[in-house]
């Protein structure tokens, strides 16, 4: 034991030194460390865990939107075929008014071409009745007297005026 | 120059009856050192770990797993202990392997260290004396304590006039290089088998080491108390073997050559540190182990059979 320098104190000495930086470890590093592990293990398991419900909010989400999204395609598909629809028939009853008042006009224009015409006619012809009567006057002022002239005018005019009334119970 | 090589560690003091050896105060460095390391480390510690507690974590959440393997469910009872062996050992081995330490030191006449104390701290036997020539140009110097900082082979003994030899005390020691260290952790691995073999089994433990049910039993149990105490022996003498051999080694490496060739047995030597500190903790979770789990089948067959 001597030779090899085995001392009874310093054995013990050691001992208690090896205690004591065991004791020391123990509370300094081992614990502390540890507990720290342990706690970042839990934070990270916690982590993950709020990440998987994060990732499943964001595809209940994803769907919901994509949902809407196909809906509201579908509406404005709807939409828009209406509008086309209800347009078409817009025009077709634009077209229809269109023609009818073109023929109401058509008619008017036609009878307002009738009435100007009946006028013309009807003046054209007391004009014809006016130069008649003139031209009557000059020839019969060279060849007669005045009195056969006033009977025969008389005459005439009477004449003339049972044709208009005739004339104008015809029309 | 000569070659200073002893087996056990030198004595430098004695303070109120208790030996101050070189070694015994490199096993306070280490401790302060290792205190010191772990107050830094665990100051402050964070969510998001600094460099320090990233360093702190990684080792002491590595032996928790790596123990963890071989201790299982039992490992919270055992960690504390076998965690500071492995981190005390490692730390102590890797401390040896400084330079300076074996190789500052101060020479100190026989008559001196009668003084000190009765018995010499450098065992004659274990002594190698490598004489050279320089030997005879040497001053005599031997009475001023010096420093020895040229490498790890120190002069060991000089000549002196009037005082006789002077011997060579080195004021640190790898701490794991003296067996009462190695010897100490080996007690106390042991005695923490006995330990918590009581404490998980109570009184059934003692069943391991005394049976009377039946011979075989009986002669198994002497064996197993003569196993533990030879337990005691192998893991003192293994850890001191191969540290203080490594010393060995590198002193006369550095004797024959100081430069660039100790430096391969350098990082060999670290090596080994590791080695011999997984090793130790090792062997003592797994006698643990065995300690606590003795008679476990026994156990589980006696409450099956009550069970059916």
């Amino acid at each position: 034991m001597e030779k090899l320098g085995i001392e009874p104190s310093l054995l013990l000495a050691q001992v208690v030194n090896f205690l004591v930086i065991m004791v020391v470890l123990q509370k300094l590093l081992y614990k502390p460390i540890l507990t720290m592990l342990e706690k970042r293990k839990k934070e990270i398991a916690e982590g993950l865990h709020l990440t998987q419900k994060m990732r499943e909010e964001e595809e209940r989400l994803k769907e919901k939107q994509e949902k809407a999204l196909a809906k509201a395609r579908e509406d404005a598909l709807q939409i828009i075929e209406d509008a086309k629809k209800q347009a078409k028939e817009t025009e077709k009853e634009l077209v229809a008014e269109a023609h009818t008042q073109a023929a109401a006009i058509i008619a008017r224009a036609k009878t307002e071409a009738e009435e100007t015409k009946n006028a013309a006619t009807s003046a054209i012809r007391r004009e014809a009745v006016d130069l008649a009567v003139v031209m009557a006057k000059r020839l019969l002022t060279s060849v007669m007297g005045v009195k056969e002239q006033h009977a025969l005018i008389s005459k005439r005019v009477k004449d003339l005026e049972s044709w208009v009334a005739r004339e104008e119970k015809k029309s | 120059m000569t070659l200073h090589i002893s087996l056990a560690a030198e004595r430098l003091w004695t303070v109120w009856g208790l030996p101050i050896s070189n070694s015994l105060l490199t096993a306070w460095v280490v401790m302060g050192l290792l205190i010191v390391l772990s107050v830094l480390a665990t100051r402050k510690l964070t969510m998001v770990p600094s460099t320090g507690q990233l360093i702190a974590e990684t080792l002491v959440g590595g032996l928790h797993d790596f123990f963890g393997a071989i201790a299982g469910k039992r490992l919270d009872q055992f960690f504390p202990l076998i965690a500071s062996l492995f981190i005390f050992i490692l730390a102590a081995n890797w401390v040896g392997l400084l330079p300076g330490v074996g190789t500052v030191g101060y020479f100190r006449s026989e008559k001196a260290e009668a003084a000190v104390e009765q018995q010499a701290a450098v065992i004659p036997g274990a002594e190698v004396a490598v004489p050279t020539e320089e030997d005879s140009h040497a001053p005599a110097a031997g009475t001023v304590a010096e420093e020895t900082t040229a490498s790890s082979a120190a002069a060991a003994t000089k000549e002196e006039d009037g005082h006789g030899k002077t011997a060579f005390v080195p004021i640190l020691r790898g701490a794991t290089a003296d067996l009462n260290m190695t010897l100490a952790l080996a007690v106390v691995a042991v005695i923490a088998m006995q330990y918590f073999g009581f404490r998980n089994l109570g009184a059934h433990y003692l069943g391991r080491f005394v049976n009377f049910k039946d011979p075989i039993l009986f002669s198994v149990g002497i064996l197993e108390l003569v196993s533990d105490i030879s337990k005691v022996v192998s893991f003192a003498f293994r850890l001191f073997g191969n540290i203080f051999a490594g010393e060995v080694l590198l002193a006369v490496i550095a004797f024959l050559m100081p430069f660039f060739l100790p430096l391969p047995f350098l990082m060999l030597e670290l090596f080994v540190g590791v080695i011999q500190a997984l090793v130790f903790s090792m062997l003592t979770t797994a006698f643990l182990n065995v300690a606590v789990s003795h008679g476990e089948e026994e156990h589980a067959a006696a409450e099956h059979h009550a069970s059916a």
